[in-house]
């Protein structure tokens, strides 16, 4: 009996969080179906950002990429500045791989290792 | 009602003075070097006061509770682990004990059917969630092993790929987080499920236990949710570790957070029941061994009892006894 009673008590709670969360991330729900901007050329000439803003921030910035590209198809990043950047590792990287250590050096550091390289060309493995 | 809101307003309060300090009184270096210092400094004697004192508190006899044969003829089977004889079997018994909460196992709860009866059975639940609980604290503080080395030891980069196995989420969820939040929580409603575990409960079982949780929660938090920089938290702990005051980088807030709140649990521990921690391996019926019969244990602060045997008695009063035709051992 009180077995059930405190199953009850944690799933209940953990649930209705699933179905809370459940129901704002389905897709359409947060205005995402308008049709995604006319797509821009990959253009590594500038950064997106200030260089100490992009090492504190990095991480939520391609987080953010990797959700709004490939689940949203919304692949047009708006700058602060209003310029346009292709949500893609290779507006990144077509000019960061110059220094084949520039993720290591920090992710080796820290020992932070998300699997980028799972998929993507690392620039130690970039010709 | 009041001795769970009052832990919880506690712990609240504990989380919002850091966050509030730092947010908005720049008390960084407060926060991240004098309080983690002093913490660590009151920890540590701490523990080693509470240990030597209890290490110095004599044990004259054997008290190990039993629950086997102990050993006695050859020919009766005894059982070297519930009534140990030898040290290491005594060893053995603790270590079974810290490592997988033995007599935990056998935890019976009693509960009192419609009809009146009273039925007892096994309740294996609170060592299940004790176990995870246990363990998954141990995994999580050994991953952190991480910040505080330059080169990350091999035990620490072992866990960290057995932990996220799954690879779900990014950062890559670490399974013992979930396992450590989802067993807080059950040590909470446990308490609160079953009117005899609620009547016995008090402040200081909700206190720990809302502190642990809050301190999973904000790390979960700082991995999963904000994603805060990691840099100039890794340098802040080796320059921890190495000792220097230098001041800490650019950190946001939560960190400090988690930090004051680690401290917090660093400065309560020798205080509270959570001494459990190095006291397991000094309970005296644990870790004696069941030998009283084989040897005999001397209360060290006996009085010096001046013994007269009965060979002595004879010596002195010999020929008054054979006088009286009273029979001697010698003649």
């Amino acid at each position: 009996m009180r077995i059930k009673k405190m199953l009850l008590l944690i799933a209940v709670p953990v649930l209705m969080l699933f179905a809370v969360v459940a129901f704002f991330r389905q897709p359409g729900h947060a205005e995402t179906a308008k049709a995604p901007p006319a797509p821009v050329a990959v253009d590594s000439t500038k950064c997106i950002a200030p260089a100490e803003y992009m090492r504190a921030n990095h991480m939520q910035v391609l987080y953010a990429w990797r959700n709004s590209s490939v689940r949203e198809g919304n692949r047009v990043y708006i700058a602060k500045n209003g310029s346009r950047f292709q949500k893609s590792l290779n507006t990144c990287l077509g000019c960061h791989s110059t220094n084949r250590l520039f993720c290591f050096n920090c992710h080796m550091y820290a020992n932070v290792k998300p699997k980028c390289w799972n998929c993507h060309l690392s620039p130690m493995e970039t010709p | 009602m009041k001795k769970v809101l009052m832990p919880l307003v506690m712990v609240a309060v504990l989380a919002i003075i850091p966050y509030v300090a730092v947010e908005f009184g720049k008390q960084q270096y407060l926060f991240g070097v004098v309080i983690p210092y002093a913490a660590a400094v009151l920890f540590i004697t701490g523990f080693i006061y509470r240990i030597v004192d209890w290490l110095r508190r004599p044990v004259p006899f054997r008290i190990p509770t039993t629950a086997g044969q102990e050993k006695s003829l050859d020919w009766i089977r005894r059982n070297p682990i519930e009534s140990p004889h030898r040290a290491w079997e005594a060893a053995a018994r603790v270590l079974s004990e810290v490592l997988f909460f033995r007599s935990l196992f056998r935890n019976t709860r009693a509960e009192q059917h419609k009809d009146t009866t009273l039925a007892y059975a096994s309740d294996k639940w609170l060592w299940l969630g004790g176990l995870a609980f246990h363990w998954s604290l141990l995994v999580i503080v050994l991953r952190h092993a991480r910040f505080f080395f330059v080169m990350v030891p091999g035990f620490s980069d072992f866990l960290d790929h057995a932990d996220s196995f799954f690879d779900v989420t990014l950062p890559a969820l670490y399974l013992s987080d979930a396992l450590a939040l989802a067993a807080v929580t059950f040590l909470v409603v446990r308490r609160f499920a079953d009117a005899k575990v609620r009547l016995i409960s008090l402040p200081t079982d909700y206190f720990p236990l809302f502190l642990i949780g809050g301190i999973v929660t904000v790390g979960i938090l700082m991995r999963y949710v904000v994603r805060i920089n990691i840099m100039p938290v890794k340098d802040q702990m080796l320059s921890l570790v190495n000792l220097s005051f230098a001041p800490p980088g650019e950190i946001g807030s939560l960190f400090y957070v988690h930090l004051f709140l680690v401290s917090v649990l660093l400065v309560y521990f020798p205080l509270s029941k959570l001494m459990h921690m190095g006291g397991i391996f000094l309970s005296p019926t644990r870790n004696l061994c069941n030998n009283s019969r084989e040897k005999r244990h001397v209360n060290p602060w006996n009085y010096d009892i001046k013994f007269r045997t009965y060979s002595e008695y004879e010596d002195d009063f010999r020929e008054k006894m054979k006088k009286a035709k009273l029979p001697v051992e010698k003649q």
